[in-house]
């Protein structure tokens, strides 16, 4: 390992973590930055920000997508330098060369996007790349210092288990072990929640507070699940257009006050759900079973059916067999067992193509993989749910004139930020691409809509307004089968709850009678006798 | 980087328009010129003397003229045969081995209606050359098909089953030509036999008349690509397979079509050297020198970014420079392998030029940034 020379300071070189932290008292200040601003081209992404950090606080930092998180998060850890600002650490300025600088000083991060080797176990991960692992690895040592720590904060993780064998939950408490081991001492967590179940998100939760309680700050990024931070956090920084629009305490804040803040608005927590008449069946399965991709039983046995101007919700935790089910009614994925009915037709076995134009449209959950093409211009995006309609093909030649005039319009419609129809994909956020594909599917107006995750790692916003969307879909008599892992949107949305688990429907629960835990015990696989 | 005072650095293209594409491609043909000449220079010859030589045969002498227009119709049918593929994101190897069925199916119609006996038998070429060219485009088709219909239905790799079944062609045509094969030339000359005069192609201002099929090809390949349903479906296929199925689109119909198009075009370019060009009318002995050429397409097919009419300069410089250099080595006693020096050079630098496609450099003068560097 090359030695790298200290971080220096305004008052030379900055002395060693050990002596840095050394007397540090819970409350006092460990971090702030002052004025810090960043631009790209003509975007200020952060406009001179303070912001400050106690040892002992969980200090959230709360924005939507593009108030400046990310840019803010990425100066903290020095993976970006600042236009303008200062940064100190114990009332020393420093001046952070690279993320390495910023590990030397206790600060750790743990990404949304896992960076750890499948193959290799909890503590190989851990040790790998920390300085003391050096040439020969003594990885007992490592394994019994890795488990102190983690009996000490209250993570529960097998340190001889291969990192694939993982859940998310796990893989994170990976990560924050990681961290912790290098020496972090302020921790900032990227969206910490997204992709836990709700054990896994409490158990992380008590984790935070723990860590929290022996002096560490902790400094979670959170775009959405506001009772998340009214929770365990102490202080809130909201975060809007690349400002501080409020610094708070939480105890002063509710979830009203803080969804303001951040949108700019009021926002419509809850949703009235319109009431319309179901009429016939649309959607009926019949004892359908499907295999992942791995060739293992996904889905089995499962059915039930959607009338039209209803909304089936889909409850579970990820990978129940949720992917594999709206796959299947899409024609993605064959039918291993079964049948599936629309309108009374057979379509077990028909081809993709065939259902779009019988009136089945798609969310697809995974919205940069699947559902749209970033090297497509939006207009290119549009026709990926119309090419082979007849209103915009004549004699084999696509009418680019009226795809562009139907796209368009769709941008006007749905208020999407877009540079331009001929705007690629990839240049759009998660929200506005989510809404080029929402309007896109809607605009064929669909006997069938389904839904996969349409809400998923969008901000309070576009939720509100994707939840909206397909709340007036169902008034215009579509059925809609709704597939989330958030069931608070699952209950908020559906007629009727069919939870999920191991690839069954445990039991469907019309929504008059469902209860939050009856719902979210039959999800964890508990109470199948819960269903009436 | 500080360059002189100047803060040098390199920003990422937003959108690449077509006069950009042309200056970076001239410029980079421009360095790989300049380059070459230590070539000439270290044999003691004067660059500017050997590329007025170079340019002047290719481009300039009615012999060389058509022969560097005879190899940019191959080359640009070639390419063609590649890029189709490619647009869905495929890569075709094998315009080598279509190429040669091609040009036996095209024979295969000719022996088939005794063209085989004498050169002087009369069949009539209005009928019997479409039927030819309608012959090597199927044949070419079949087998880059079947490349095709391996990769849609068992997803075998298509660069392995191309370029595999380039020599199963190669040898075929070896069976085919050489001793005691079928299309052996009578003088057993290890080369087929020779066309019959009446089926000898026309020409106009001595250019193959294939010219104008490679230049229509362009303008349909174009109109393909940019307007019809068929071409956006094969552009969703290239850019993302897995979208393109969630929107119908049968991943095993677009690379069987993409490679049954491809394998034509590349039976075209089969028959348009052997039973086209202007003193060939046979299955050349070296055959195997036109099917190493048509590898170009490859490169040209990159370098034009897919784009047929891209292909149409690019496809010509080739074809001009791998004759003038044949002919000034020749000229000018220099050492063998000159000419595929100077192409292998010249597309060297053109690919490596496509960073400037995507990235353009920038520069600023240098401002005082307290913060930026760190005393250690």
């Amino acid at each position: 390992m090359q030695q790298q020379p200290p971080v220096s300071t305004d008052k030379g070189p900055l002395p060693s973590l050990e002596e840095l932290l050394a007397d540090v008292k819970p409350g006092e200040t460990v971090l702030e930055m002052r004025g810090v601003t960043k631009r790209f081209a003509d975007v200020v992404a952060n406009d001179r920000i303070d912001f400050d950090l106690r040892a002992g606080e969980i200090h959230a930092v709360l924005g939507e997508n593009g108030a400046g998180k990310t840019t803010l998060m990425n100066i903290l850890f020095r993976l970006l330098h600042p236009d303008e600002g200062e940064i100190y650490i114990r009332g020393h300025r420093v001046h952070l060369r690279s993320p390495v600088d910023a590990i030397n000083l206790g600060i750790g991060m743990v990404h949304q996007h896992r960076k750890l080797v499948a193959a290799h176990t909890v503590i190989e991960n851990i040790v790998l790349g920390h300085p003391k692992a050096g040439r020969v690895l003594n990885l007992k040592r490592a394994e019994e210092e890795v488990k102190a720590l983690s009996e000490r904060y209250g993570f529960k993780v097998d340190l001889r288990a291969r990192v694939w064998q993982l859940s998310e939950g796990e893989k994170q408490a990976v990560e924050i072990l990681k961290a912790l081991y290098r020496g972090a001492r302020i921790l900032i967590l990227d969206e910490p929640t997204t992709a836990l179940t709700p054990l896994e998100t409490e158990r992380l939760l008590e984790s935070m507070v723990n860590m929290a309680r022996q002096g560490l700050a902790v400094v979670p990024f959170i775009t959405h699940k506001l009772p998340m931070v009214l929770a365990v956090s102490d202080r809130v920084t909201v975060l809007r257009g690349g400002q501080v629009v409020a610094q708070l305490n939480t105890r002063d804040a509710d979830e009203q006050l803080l969804a303001r803040l951040m949108v700019g608005r009021e926002v419509l927590f809850d949703i009235q759900r319109p009431q319309v008449e179901p009429g016939p069946i649309v959607l009926q399965v019949e004892h359908l079973s499907a295999l992942n991709d791995k060739g293992v039983p996904a889905l089995e046995n499962v059915s039930f059916s959607i009338r039209q101007g209803e909304i089936l919700g889909i409850a579970g935790v990820s990978g129940n067999g949720q992917r594999e089910l709206a796959e299947v009614l899409a024609g993605m994925r064959p039918a291993r067992n079964g049948r599936i009915r629309f309108d009374g037709r057979d379509i077990t076995h028909a081809p993709i193509r065939e259902r779009w134009r019988l009136g089945i449209g798609y969310i697809p959950a995974e919205r940069t993989e699947v559902g749209s093409i970033g090297d497509f211009t939006l207009v290119e995006n549009v026709l990926l749910n119309f090419y082979f309609d007849d209103e915009l093909v004549k004699r084999g030649v696509l009418d680019y004139r009226r795809a562009r005039e139907l796209t368009r319009h769709l941008i006007d419609e749905y208020g999407i930020a877009a540079p331009g129809e001929d705007a690629r994909g990839r240049q759009l956020s998660g929200g506005n691409l989510q809404k080029v594909i929402l309007a896109r599917v809607l605009a064929r107006h669909p006997r069938l809509l389904l839904a996969a995750l349409p809400t998923q790692g969008l901000d309070i916003g576009a939720t509100e307004f994707v939840r909206k969307k397909i709340l007036e879909a169902k008034t215009q008599g579509s059925a809609v089968l709704l597939i989330s892992e958030d069931l608070d949107e699952v209950l908020m949305l559906s007629d009727r709850i069919a939870a999920i688990y191991e690839g069954r429907i445990m039991g469907i629960v019309p929504a008059e009678k469902a209860r939050r835990e009856q719902i979210g015990a039959m999800i964890a696989g508990i109470s199948e006798e819960a269903s009436s | 980087m500080t360059i002189a005072g100047y803060q040098v650095g390199l920003k990422q293209r937003a959108a690449l328009s077509g006069w950009q594409a042309a200056l970076i491609s001239l410029f980079a043909i421009l360095v790989a010129l300049v380059l070459f000449s230590l070539v000439f220079i270290l044999d003691g010859v004067n660059p500017l003397a050997a590329y007025r030589e170079i340019f002047s045969y290719a481009f300039v002498n009615q012999y060389g003229l058509v022969l560097s227009l005879s190899r940019f119709i191959f080359l640009l049918l070639s390419t063609y045969a590649f890029i189709i593929p490619a647009r869905a994101g495929l890569w075709n190897i094998g315009m080598t081995g279509q190429l040669y069925v091609g040009s036996l199916c095209a024979y295969g119609v000719v022996y088939a209606l005794g063209g085989k006996a004498s050169q002087s038998v009369y069949l009539p070429p209005l009928l019997v050359i479409p039927l030819m060219m309608l012959a090597a485009a199927i044949g070419g088709a079949l087998l880059g098909g079947l490349a095709g219909l391996l990769k849609g239905r068992f997803d075998v790799n298509e660069i392995v089953s191309t370029m595999l079944l380039n020599f199963i062609a190669f040898w075929l045509v070896s069976e085919m030509i050489k001793e005691g094969g079928i299309f052996m030339n009578p003088q057993g000359r290890s080369e087929s036999f020779a066309l019959p005069a009446s089926l000898h192609a026309p020409t106009i201002a001595g250019i193959p008349f294939t010219v104008l099929i490679a230049l229509a090809l362009a303008v349909v390949l174009k109109f393909l690509f940019d307007k019809t349903r068929i071409g956006y479906q094969i552009k969703a296929f290239g850019l993302n397979p897995a979208a393109a199925r969630y929107a119908g689109i049968s991943p095993p119909a677009i690379s069987v079509l993409v490679f049954v198009l491809g394998g034509a075009i590349a039976g075209l370019a089969g028959y348009h050297y052997f039973a086209a060009v202007p003193g060939v009318y046979k299955i050349a002995r070296n055959y195997s020198y036109f099917g190493d050429l048509a590898f170009y397409g490859i490169i040209a097919g990159l370098i034009s970014l897919g784009d047929p009419l891209a292909a149409i300069p690019v496809s010509l410089l080739f074809g001009g420079m791998s004759n003038g250099g044949r002919w000034v080595q020749g000229k000018l006693h220099m050492g063998f392998g000159l000419d595929y020096a100077l192409l292998g050079l010249l597309m060297i630098t053109l690919v490596g030029f496509q960073f400037f496609y995507r990235y353009q450099i920038t520069w600023q003068k240098e401002e005082a940034h307290g913060d930026v560097a760190i005393p250690g």
